[in-house]
């Protein structure tokens, strides 16, 4: 579920102001061409001369973004004929995207080595919408020929209630970067229909944004366009480094951010359960750890915000049952992996699960975290 | 029939590339206008005795991109 809004978070904000910089230009030229006819039609004009009515608006400098004659009720209908076409079409894409990830059986490794792979893109994406050098323009999608010729003589056609449908649903042949990094999510969840909602809760998350701006008519400006692209790329920026932490954690990398500041504060996220324990004596107990018959036992809370103890120790050279209970959880936390075992658990909305750890050596850090790195943990084994 | 290249500025995505093809739709003596955003470059080809280069260059600023002919 947090997956989802997540989802659709992003595509509220840059998914929505990123695909409309690419994908505004067939909304708009939609939306235009049914005013235009209806203009057409109020004065008494049988035929809507595409030519004639082209021609002055593609000089006057801005052809391409918001160009609607006349904002009204009527804007209404073609907008949303390409906003359904397009949820549609990406609800297929992300079907099709999710079951080739089933088929593929990505495990954890192989999810964050795509989860680092997204955030490498997005990050070479931003680089390259800020211009910061001509090398990041190969991070850049650019579609074959004879698909963009496709979509622009479409988007010229007569006006008719299809021609928003068509290039609603053309507008997965021309993916803005964020959208590509939610397709690489979709498949990266290797189930069909999770992969289906989650491009439907980006493209819905999207819509606000195309539904606004076209409705409004807003022109965007060259000048205005251009700082628009800069705060899509800022904010694409900070995802895909989002994204490379989120991909580290799934790796079990001591190297991610929310691992380093976890170590920067050190013993004060210890375990909850060494608060209520007596000081640290040369038993075992400690930490919240039992052991019974050269076997301890572990135990983590999985809750809707993260796992606790987020940090705790252990016994080395002990083999230990690790308890993760949930209790109502329904994020992603239930979701429990631990790379260096490959482990991959998916615990109950409420209940327990039982994992069985090897003995560690002593020293040995075992990281977990959910399966979309976004809550971590570890034990270390130093007693 | 006459072939020239363009670097083009401004171009901040494929859809970019994508409006600087239209020329070949939208601008009467444009044969065939081939746009990258990658290579950053319009190659046209139009007939000089219905366009000139002049009017070439001025739709091409007129779709909001500085041309370096």
């Amino acid at each position: 579920m947090t997956s989802l809004w997540i989802a659709f978070i992003t595509g509220l904000t840059t998914g929505g102001l990123s695909c409309l910089a690419v994908q505004g230009g067939l909304l708009a030229s939609s939306v235009a061409h049914r005013l235009e006819a209806d203009v057409g039609r109020r004065n008494g004009m049988t035929h809507l001369s595409r030519k004639a009515s082209r021609r002055p608006a593609r000089l006057s400098g801005r052809p391409h973004q918001g160009v609607v004659p006349e904002a009204g009720a009527d804007a209404a209908q073609p907008i949303l004929l390409f906003l359904g076409a397009k949820l549609v079409a990406y609800t297929i894409l992300g079907f099709l995207l999710g079951a080739l990830g089933s088929i593929l059986q990505l495990n954890a490794l192989t999810r964050a080595i795509l989860q680092l792979g997204i955030g490498v893109f997005m990050i070479g994406n931003a680089l390259r919408m800020l211009n910061v050098h001509p090398m990041f323009s190969f991070f850049a999608f650019e579609p074959p020929s004879f698909v963009t010729r496709a979509i622009r003589r479409t988007s010229k056609r007569d006006v008719s209630i299809a021609t928003p449908l068509i290039l609603g649903a053309m507008t997965v042949l021309i993916p803005c970067g964020v959208t590509q990094a939610m397709m690489a999510t979709a498949m990266g969840s290797g189930n069909a229909l999770t992969g289906a909602v989650l491009m439907a809760a980006f493209t819905l998350g999207t819509s606000p944004v195309f539904f606004a701006v076209a409705y409004s008519a807003t022109r965007l400006g060259k000048r205005l366009e251009t700082t628009f692209v800069r705060v899509v790329a800022v904010l694409m920026l900070v995802l895909g480094l989002v994204a490379i932490e989120t991909g580290m954690n799934m790796m079990g990398s001591p190297v991610s951010v929310s691992r380093l500041m976890r170590a920067a504060v050190g013993g004060r996220t210890t375990s909850a359960a060494s608060d209520t324990l007596p000081p640290s004596t040369d038993a075992p107990q400690v930490y919240g750890v039992t052991t019974e018959n050269d076997v301890q036992e572990l135990a983590i809370e999985a809750r809707p915000d993260g796992y606790f103890p987020p940090t705790q120790h252990a016994v080395a050279n002990v083999a230990s049952m690790l308890t993760v209970t949930t209790q109502n959880t329904r994020s992603c936390s239930r979701a429990f992996i631990i790379p260096a075992l490959w482990v991959e658990k998916l615990l109950p909305e409420t209940g327990s699960e039982t994992i069985e750890i090897p003995p560690m050596a002593p020293g040995t850090v075992l990281r977990y975290s959910c399966s979309m790195g976004m809550y971590t943990g570890e034990i270390i084994f130093d007693r | 029939m006459q072939k020239k290249s363009y670097h083009i500025q401004g171009m901040h995505c494929s859809m970019c590339a994508m409006r600087l093809e239209s020329l070949e739709d939208d601008l009467p003596g444009v044969h065939r206008a081939s746009a990258s955003y990658r290579r950053q470059r319009l190659d046209v080809e139009f007939d000089e005795t219905r366009l000139t280069e002049a009017h070439l260059v001025e739709a091409i600023r007129a779709l909001g991109y500085d041309v370096q002919t």
